[in-house]
């Protein structure tokens, strides 16, 4: 057995002597991650139904010039209210999402038969909020609004018809289309954290713990290489990681293909292909950040060190994500050799199912295997450092 | 057998740089037992640190058996077994499997390592907490773990510092017997402490550190002598030219 098979294996044994460790590395942060997802997923869609399905609540202030225009909205699943003393500061302190206001000219131009005021009040810097109760609204006064037209044309005599040249079908996508973004912006971000830091317990546990439990030197005292112990160590970590990996990507399947596909509004399958694919993108990802850690845990004095530094690296996947989020950027080429973007990148692509050019599979793996193997050389050298090697 | 020529290891601190080692030589020789006596701080564990290659001294030599360390540490490293100042196990494997682990990192095979824990664990006494997992093992019983762990390639150097630290009277005196078990098969043991009546109890020749210098070395009779005292204590006093050391 080679001597960084040796460590590989007692570092496994030991971290899976530790119950409690493993069982949060492996088991709940694994399972927490789909269940979050799914979660996130039925609760959009069941709030999205929501909006849609439950009676509009429409304050309605000068309720009382258009009876009819209140009838027909009563009708159409209305909830009508009175209005607000203050419409304006009412809206803008979000008591109301959206306020109609019927003018008092609106007898006399209804009677004229000219086109008579009413107002939608909202507050547009809550685009999110009001989106569905104001598109609805919208909806139905356009509806009253053709319905009226109509009417009158018929009363003098002209077919309704000619009012609409064009017609118009509208095939709402943007419901659909906005979960799978939040899931699209989620998801990526999701799987890259727990591939870069999955394995974080056990190399704060093999390096600083090493060196706190006083463990370090007779260890290094054996006539085997350092960078082959430090290589062992970081091959159990990337284990470690890759296990706690692959339990998410399999629960996250279990977890789409069991939840009923009206909760989240849409059929999410991940196949096998999918999954062998996302543990490969993920892979160069896993050695990066299991060498990086490695190589940080190795250099603290105490595991409490090791800990603070990993705060850090959690925030390092989220720069790409969340730079994407705010100003998505088109596919470029470079973007796959940027480690974090590119996995976000290729992970994007693999979920909508689009296909990737085997240049952009080289450049996304190549240049990320690259940058995974330099960081692993320079943690297995650390153990050189004389400093480095001495327990108190 | 070790030979130590005059070995220089100088430390940056903050206030300037501090020489914990200054030309010490000596030499430990097969079947016998070589203390290394001195004062907390005086340089002992330094310079065990570079006999077992942890670290590398700026000047001077260390030769384990004729091998010189600085030429061949892997081939020097394999020809000894240390049990250092920091002597942590694995506390979630059993004591048989810390002593397999090291044993695996020497490339012993499976039987031997085998044999070699069950002839070490019968030598030190530890049979019955064999198969349990260290943690909440005495200081007693971790030191002998320590011990097995690093004795189990069957090593002709034996490099312990301080081993009877923290140990109670029975285990301290069992640990001695031990020791000269060891000699008796014509190992060369070399043990270092800040104890006395400790080396004089056990060692055939005596090493005298203080301050980083080799201030005094030869058999117990020698330093008497040399000292023109009539007891070890007051000839190891004269030679460190302090009390320090003593209370212990």
């Amino acid at each position: 057995m080679s001597t960084t098979f040796i460590v590989l294996k007692k570092e496994l044994v030991d971290i899976f002597r530790d119950r409690r460790t493993t069982f949060l590395s492996i088991a709940v942060g694994p399972l927490l991650t789909p269940a979050l997802l799914i979660g996130i997923m039925v609760l959009a869609n069941s709030r999205g139904r929501d909006a849609e399905t439950k009676p509009l609540d429409l304050p309605v202030a000068g309720a009382e010039y258009a009876p009819s225009l209140i009838t027909w909205l009563k009708g159409n699943n209305v909830n009508v209210k009175p209005p607000p003393d203050d419409i304006d500061s009412a809206v803008r302190a979000q008591e109301e999402d959206v306020v109609l206001r019927i003018s008092p000219e609106f007898p006399t131009a209804w009677r004229a038969g000219t086109p008579a005021l009413v107002e939608i009040i909202s507050d547009h810097s809550r685009r999110e909020q009001i989106e569905v109760p104001v598109s609805r609204l919208e909806a139905l006064l356009a509806g009253y609004d053709r319905q009226l037209g109509a009417l009158r044309l018929v009363a003098r005599g002209v077919a309704p018809s000619v009012m609409t040249p064009l017609a118009i079908a509208r095939r709402d996508v943007s419901t659909p289309e906005s979960r799978m973004g939040l899931i699209l912006a989620f998801f990526p971000y999701l799987l890259i954290l727990s591939g870069f830091v999955g394995g974080s317990s056990l190399a704060t546990d093999a390096t600083a713990g090493e060196r706190e439990r006083q463990s370090l030197e007779p260890l290094l005292a054996n006539p085997v290489s350092r960078a082959a112990i430090m290589s062992g160590k970081i091959a159990a970590v990337c284990t470690f990681s890759l296990i706690s990996q692959v339990v998410t990507l399999v629960a996250m399947k279990i977890g789409f293909a069991v939840t009923p596909s009206e909760a989240i509004g849409m059929t999410v399958d991940i196949s096998w292909v999918v999954i062998v694919k996302l543990l490969l993108i993920t892979s160069t990802l896993i050695v990066f950040g299991s060498s990086l850690i490695t190589l940080l845990a190795a250099t603290a004095k105490s595991v409490k060190e090791a800990g603070s530094y990993l705060v850090v690296l959690v925030m390092m996947p989220m720069i790409p994500t969340l730079a994407l989020m705010v100003s998505p950027v088109k596919n470029q080429l470079w973007q796959f050799a940027v480690p974090f973007l590119a996995q976000n990148q290729m992970i994007m692509k693999v979920v909508r199912g689009e296909s990737m050019s085997a240049v952009e599979w080289a450049v996304g793996l190549g240049t990320n295997a690259a940058v995974a193997a330099v960081t692993w050389v320079i943690a297995s050298r650390l153990y050189q450092r004389e400093q480095l090697a001495i327990s108190a | 057998m070790l030979l130590v020529t005059n070995l220089h290891k100088t430390f940056k601190t903050r206030t300037g740089p501090v020489t914990a080692v200054d030309a010490v030589s000596f030499e430990a020789r097969d079947g016998q037992i070589t203390g290394l006596l001195g004062p907390n701080g005086a340089g002992k564990t330094t310079t065990l640190r570079m006999l077992y290659t942890l670290m590398s001294p700026e000047n001077g030599s260390v030769k384990v058996d004729e091998l010189d360390v600085a030429v061949d540490p892997t081939a020097a490293r394999r020809r000894l077994g240390v049990l250092p100042d920091a002597r942590g196990v694995y506390k979630r494997l059993t004591a048989r499997e810390n002593i397999a682990y090291f044993g695996r990192l020497h490339g012993l095979d499976e039987a031997t390592i085998a044999r070699r824990t069950t002839e070490l664990a019968k030598a030190l006494g530890m049979e019955d907490v064999l198969d349990r997992q260290t943690e909440g093992f005495s200081q007693g019983q971790r030191t002998k773990t320590a011990i097995a762990r690093a004795l189990v390639h069957d090593p002709r150097n034996v490099l312990l510092d301080e081993p009877t630290n923290g140990l109670d009277v029975m285990t301290t005196r069992g640990l001695r017997e031990f020791l000269k078990h060891l000699r008796s098969e014509g190992r060369c043991v070399l043990l270092s402490s800040h104890i006395m009546q400790e080396v004089a109890a056990l060692c055939d020749r005596i090493v005298i550190i203080a301050r980083g210098r080799v201030v005094a070395q030869g058999t117990p009779d020698e330093l008497r002598a040399q000292y023109a005292e009539a007891s070890l204590e007051d000839a190891f006093v004269k030679a460190i030219g302090s009390d320090e050391g003593m209370t212990a």
